[in-house]
């Protein structure tokens, strides 16, 4: 018994003045789940020129009666973005009369839902853009309700500044980007 | 450490030795004081490590480690008088002026069991400061040259060794398609952890350093996720449908501080992760985001606009006394506490462009670190000496490191990879 308590210490002893270590594998954490099939509602942009980024999810649409020509005139004449100023929430004079347009457009096809996106330029902080952005798409859909659009009609998503619509890194780009764009979903 | 025939020893023997060894281990000399700016640098002399084709390649990765720290001069091999087989003689390193020195030995054939000795001499007063064995296979010799410079530095610094933590980032797979990656704090062993979402946002660390918490978009909407590392499972923790961001864990891991705009404008609250309780920290229409919390977990600091422009602002933890912190500039965001809760990391507007800055919690000593380029989301190393954020100082961005003075600024990601939001491990 005497010896067994001897040989305790002693291994306890050698663990203890060694400070043998083992170096394991920092646990690499294996890939999750591909969500790669998450996909955006918003499709990638329809032009290049950077004028208008309206969307539409064709087969949806299609569903409801609406034509090929009634969505590409809707997008082109309707649906264009509303822009704001550096750092702001608040809509533009400037920007009224184009909802206008489209709280009309929306009363007077009421089966379609839209997508509202806001969106910033590249200047400040990820995370503070995209409360930015959250804040730009929700004036843009609280201006459209105040024009009698139902809120159940309309959601919002923010992209902060993380998909510009205009790459170079001037004022005539930035204020571009700083935008509520739409897409209609359904 | 030789072995050691247990069979010979009596208890009294024993014990004598055990508090001989407790001696050995307790030494509390310190060589640098990590804590005073502008000290003098230790001299040392990392010799290559023998026994293996890779020894060298150990003790050249501990040496990278050390320079890192900035607290090093090293003396080249070519003007060594003494070679990584001969016996420690101090008098072989004195004329080089080198106070420290660092052999390591490899013992074993197999790849997958392989014994390291390594020891550490104070030159000065021609003694062995540190001894000790490590075994690991070949395949994890970077993580081993990472713990031996941990252990190292703690015996010279009397501090702990950050070589050993990590650092995940956001990277770009393309521009429709985002990555959470891990890296080494230096930037080696590079993986994907988590594939491909359209946009994920700045993930935050459990203080255990198991679990990242991180918003992505999933199927048009903003959701909050948990990784755990442990169980290598991810789940989705919160979802209000708006936009929903991670802000950081409180300090016993139990909590997840975030913002939501549920309510129409985003708000700071507290998720208890087990009761899924949902508390609201503030009230306002404006925004508040980007919480939190100070190492003692009384206290937040955080982003509101409700003086018209982004301003830092500290609270106390259920919401109650919020004061304004910064005054400076129009533009202050994306605040994390130092570790030891005497800092506050943040990045700032001067002069048209985002800089990363430091401030006492009281308000006093702003300090700008920054001045290349634009640089956000700084993130501190667990010991408070450095500082980890994004830049496009050289037109992509990346993922860079400095001092927490801002010296040393340097950039960590590999090149070729467009990398931000970078959140260095608590451990």
């Amino acid at each position: 018994m005497k010896r067994l308590v001897v040989l305790i210490f002693a291994v306890l002893f050698i663990v203890s003045c060694a400070q043998k270590e083992v170096v394991v594998p920092d646990q690499p954490p294996p890939p999750t789940r591909d969500t790669a099939r998450d996909k955006d509602t918003a499709p990638k942009d329809t032009s290049k020129d950077g004028r208008d980024t309206t969307s539409v999810d064709k087969e949806s649409i299609k569903d409801r009666g609406l034509t090929e020509e009634e969505i590409r005139a809707a997008m082109q004449n309707v649906f264009k973005n509303v822009n704001f100023a550096y750092n702001r929430y608040d809509i533009l004079d400037e920007s009224k009369p184009v909802l206008r347009k489209i709280s009309d457009w929306m009363l007077a096809h009421k089966s379609v839902s839209i997508l509202i996106e806001g969106h910033c330029d590249e200047r400040g902080t990820s995370e503070y853009n995209l409360a930015l952005g959250d804040q730009r798409a929700q004036a843009t859909k609280s201006f459209l309700v105040s024009s009698g659009v139902p809120a159940a009609r309309m959601e919002t998503v923010t992209f902060g500044k993380e998909k510009p619509l205009c790459p170079e890194h001037n004022e005539t780009c930035w204020s571009k980007n700083r935008r509520a764009a739409f897409v209609i979903s359904r | 450490m030789k072995k050691i025939k247990i069979s010979l020893f009596n208890i009294s023997q024993l014990i004598l030795l055990l508090l001989l060894c407790a001696a050995g281990v307790a030494e509390g000399r310190v060589y640098i004081d990590v804590t005073s700016p502008g000290g003098r640098k230790l001299p040392i002399a990392i010799q290559d490590f023998t026994g293996i084709a890779e020894g060298p390649g150990v003790s050249d990765i501990i040496t990278s480690d050390l320079q890192f720290t900035n607290l090093f001069s090293f003396v080249g091999k070519n003007a060594f008088l003494e070679t990584s087989d001969m016996p420690f003689n101090p008098d072989n390193w004195r004329p080089l002026g080198v106070d420290a020195v660092v052999k390591g030995v490899f013992e074993g054939t197999s790849d997958s069991s392989l014994n390291v000795t390594v020891s550490v001499y104070d030159v000065v007063e021609g003694r062995n400061i540190l001894k000790k064995n490590y075994s690991t296979k070949k395949d994890l010799l970077r993580p081993l040259a990472h713990k031996i410079a941990d252990d190292l530095y703690e015996a010279i610094t009397g501090q702990k060794g950050i070589f050993s933590t990590r650092i995940t980032f956001v990277g770009y797979d393309n521009a429709d398609a985002r990555s959470i990656y891990l890296m080494d704090f230096d930037g080696q062993r590079m993986k994907k952890i988590v594939k491909k979402s359209s946009l994920i946002a700045r993930p935050r660390w459990s203080p255990d350093g198991k679990r990242l918490a991180y918003s992505s978009l999933k199927k048009g909407k903003w959701v909050i996720s948990i990784l755990n590392f442990d169980t290598a499972s991810e789940t989705e923790v919160f979802s209000s449908k708006a936009t929903d961001l991670v802000g950081d864990f409180t300090p016993d891991g139990k909590g997840l501080l975030l913002s939501s705009s549920s309510k129409g404008s985003p708000d700071i609250y507290m998720l208890q992760l087990n009761s899924k309780v949902l508390t609201p920290l503030t009230y306002a229409d404006t925004i508040e985001v980007s919480p939190a919390s100070s190492p003692d977990g009384r206290q937040i600091v955080y982003v509101s606009n409700r003086s018209g422009t982004p301003q830092l602002y500290i609270m106390n933890s259920d919401g109650s006394d919020s004061r304004r912190l910064t005054f400076e500039g129009n533009y202050n965001t994306a605040p994390e506490w130092s570790p030891a809760g005497d800092l506050i990391v943040f990045c700032m507007t001067t002069g048209g462009r985002f800089q990363i800055a430091t401030i006492k919690p009281d308000g006093t000593n702003l300090t700008v670190l920054t001045s290349a380029g634009n640089n956000e989301d700084p993130s501190f190393s667990p010991d408070g000496r450095y500082v980890v954020f994004t830049s496009d100082r050289d037109g992509v961005k990346g993922v860079y490191a400095m001092s927490v003075t801002g010296e040393e600024q340097r950039r960590i990601s590999p090149k070729n990879t467009r990398a931000l939001g970078p959140s260095w491990s608590h451990n």
